[in-house]
C-alpha cells in the first residue's frame, strides 16, 4: 500500500508540526507532498490520501480550494483531511468553512458506529475555522460545538477536526485499515 | 519570516532555533527567569547564562522575570512577546514544546490572541530521535539538572553525547524515564552549536544534589 500525505502549510517549518509527527506514526510506504506540487496523474500512484492540517494562522490553503476540487474529485481511493484537510475534503462536496475556534483538549463524543473511532475520547484541537453545511456528510462524532469526525456518504472520504496524531494514533492506523 | 524564539537555553529551544533558521530569519531570543524552581511552563537552570548563548550567536535578547506561579506565568508570556513584537516586529514565535499539551495550547492560545504565527517543530518528536538529532545537528549540551530515580550528582556537568545518550536508553529500559527529560528527568544548557560564533566555556561551577534531584550552579562562563 502506498499512501501519499498532502501538506497544506505555507511554511515549510511547520510542516515539522504538522507533517512529520503523521509520517512517524505511518509505517507503510507513504510520500510526502505539498499541495501545489501535487498532480491529477501523480496522485494515481497512491492508494490512500492524507491530507495533513496546518499553522493555526495559515489560511493559505483556503486560497486553493478550486485546485483541490480538481485533484481530489474523482480521486478513488480512502481519503482523510485532518483539520485544514478537513475544510478542503468539504469543500469538495458542497461544505462551507466557517468561523469556529477550538485550542486544547476536547472530550468528542461518538455519535455513529464507525471505523475511526468506538468510544467517546478527548482530542487535541487548534483551528479557528470548522464547516458547515455538511449535506453530503455524516457527523461520526462532535464536540459541544463541532462536527469532530465526518464522513461523506458515499465515498470513502473522512475529515477529522481534531489532531488524530496528538494522543489518538489509533484512528490513523484505523484509517489506514480501511 | 521574521521570528523570535521562546529560549530557554537547552537542548530543545536550540534545536527548534536551529530547524527555524533554516528558511526563516531568527530576530531575537525570548527568556522568561522563572523564581520558581518547579515552573509549569518554563525550564529553569542555568537560565541566567541564557544572555551569554544569545551572545555566542549574536541575536536580540529579551528577558523578564516571572513569579513561577501557574497562571500568573502566560501574562509574563504574553508581555515579553507584545514587546518582542513592537521592539523587533516579529510575526511569529517559535518553541521547543514537544509533547506537553499543556504547554503548547497555552502557547497557541497567546500567539492566536496576538496575530502570531506559533511555530513547535520538535512537536511529537519522540525521546530517542530527539537526542539523535541534537547528534547530527552537533548541539553540544551539558546536563544541568536531573529530577529521577537513579540520577546520580556524576550526572551534573555531563555532555550529552554519543556516550550518554546510551546510557541514557538504557535508563529508559530499567526505570522508564524518558530519556530526553521531556519529564523534567534532565535539564540542559548548550554550550556549542553551529549557529554560535563562540562556544561557551564553564569554567566554574557547583553541583547541588540530595536524593535524586540536582542542579548545576553554572559561577563562571565565558565565550572563547
Amino acid at each position: 500500500m502506498s499512501i501519499l500525505l498532502v501538506s497544506t502549510c505555507e511554511n515549510k517549518l511547520s510542516e515539522r508540526e504538522f507533517i512529520d509527527p503523521i509520517s512517524r506514526i505511518i509505517e507503510h510506504n507513504h510520500k510526502i507532498l505539498h499541495h501545489t506540487k501535487c498532480t491529477s496523474s501523480s496522485i494515481l500512484d497512491f492508494d490512500k490520501i492524507i491530507i495533513c492540517g496546518t499553522s493555526l494562522k495559515d489560511t493559505s490553503y483556503i486560497k486553493h480550494l478550486d485546485n483541490f476540487q480538481k485533484l481530489l474529485y474523482d480521486f478513488e481511493g480512502p481519503i482523510l483531511g485532518i483539520c485544514s484537510g478537513m475544510h478542503i475534503v468539504c469543500s469538495i462536496f458542497g461544505s462551507k468553512i466557517t468561523e469556529n475556534r477550538e485550542i486544547g483538549m476536547f472530550e468528542v463524543e461518538v455519535l455513529h458506529q464507525n471505523s475511526l473511532c468506538k468510544k467517546s475520547f478527548q482530542a487535541y484541537n487548534i483551528h479557528n475555522y470548522s464547516v458547515n453545511n455538511l449535506e453530503n456528510f455524516t457527523v461520526l462524532a462532535k464536540t459541544n460545538k463541532t462536527p469532530q469526525i465526518v464522513k461523506h456518504n458515499n465515498k470513502n472520504i473522512f475529515g477529522i477536526s481534531f489532531h488524530p496524531e496528538v494522543r489518538n494514533e489509533n484512528i490513523l492506523s484505523n484509517f489506514l485499515l480501511l | 519570516m521574521k521570528l523570535g524564539v521562546l529560549f530557554s537555553g537547552g537542548k530543545d529551544s536550540y534545536l527548534a532555533l536551529q530547524y527555524a533558521s533554516e528558511e526563516n530569519e531568527i530576530i531575537c531570543l525570548l527568556t522568561l527567569e522563572s523564581k520558581k524552581e518547579d515552573s509549569w511552563m518554563f525550564h529553569t537552570p542555568a537560565i541566567e547564562w541564557t544572555k551569554l548563548q544569545a551572545e555566542a550567536m549574536g541575536l536580540n535578547h529579551l528577558t523578564k522575570e516571572t513569579s513561577g506561579i501557574k497562571e500568573e506565568e502566560l501574562d509574563d508570556l504574553k508581555i515579553i512577546i507584545e514587546s518582542a513584537v513592537s521592539k523587533y516586529s516579529i510575526e511569529g514565535i517559535v518553541t521547543g514544546a514537544l509533547a506537553s499539551v499543556y504547554q503548547s495550547t497555552r502557547i497557541q492560545k497567546i500567539c492566536n490572541e496576538l496575530n502570531l504565527w506559533c511555530f513547535n517543530p520538535l512537536w511529537q518528536m519522540p525521546q530517542s530521535v530527539l537526542l539523535q538529532e541534537l547528534i547530527s545537528n552537533n548541539v553540544d549540551s551539558i546536563i544541568t539538572g536531573v529530577a529521577a530515580e537513579p540520577f546520580d550528582d556524576s550526572w551534573l556537568g555531563r555532555s550529552i553525547n554519543s556516550s550518554s545518550i546510551v546510557d541514557l536508553l538504557a535508563l529508559e529500559s530499567s526505570h522508564r524515564i524518558n530519556p530526553a527529560g521531556e519529564g523534567g528527568e534532565i535539564e540542559s544548557f548548550v554550550v556549542n552549536a553551529p549557529l554560535f560564533t563562540k562556544s561557551i566555556s564553564v569554567v566554574k561551577s557547583q553541583k547541588h544534589y540530595s536524593n535524586f534531584s540536582g542542579r548545576l550552579e553554572i559561577q563562571e562562563a565565558f565565550l572563547e
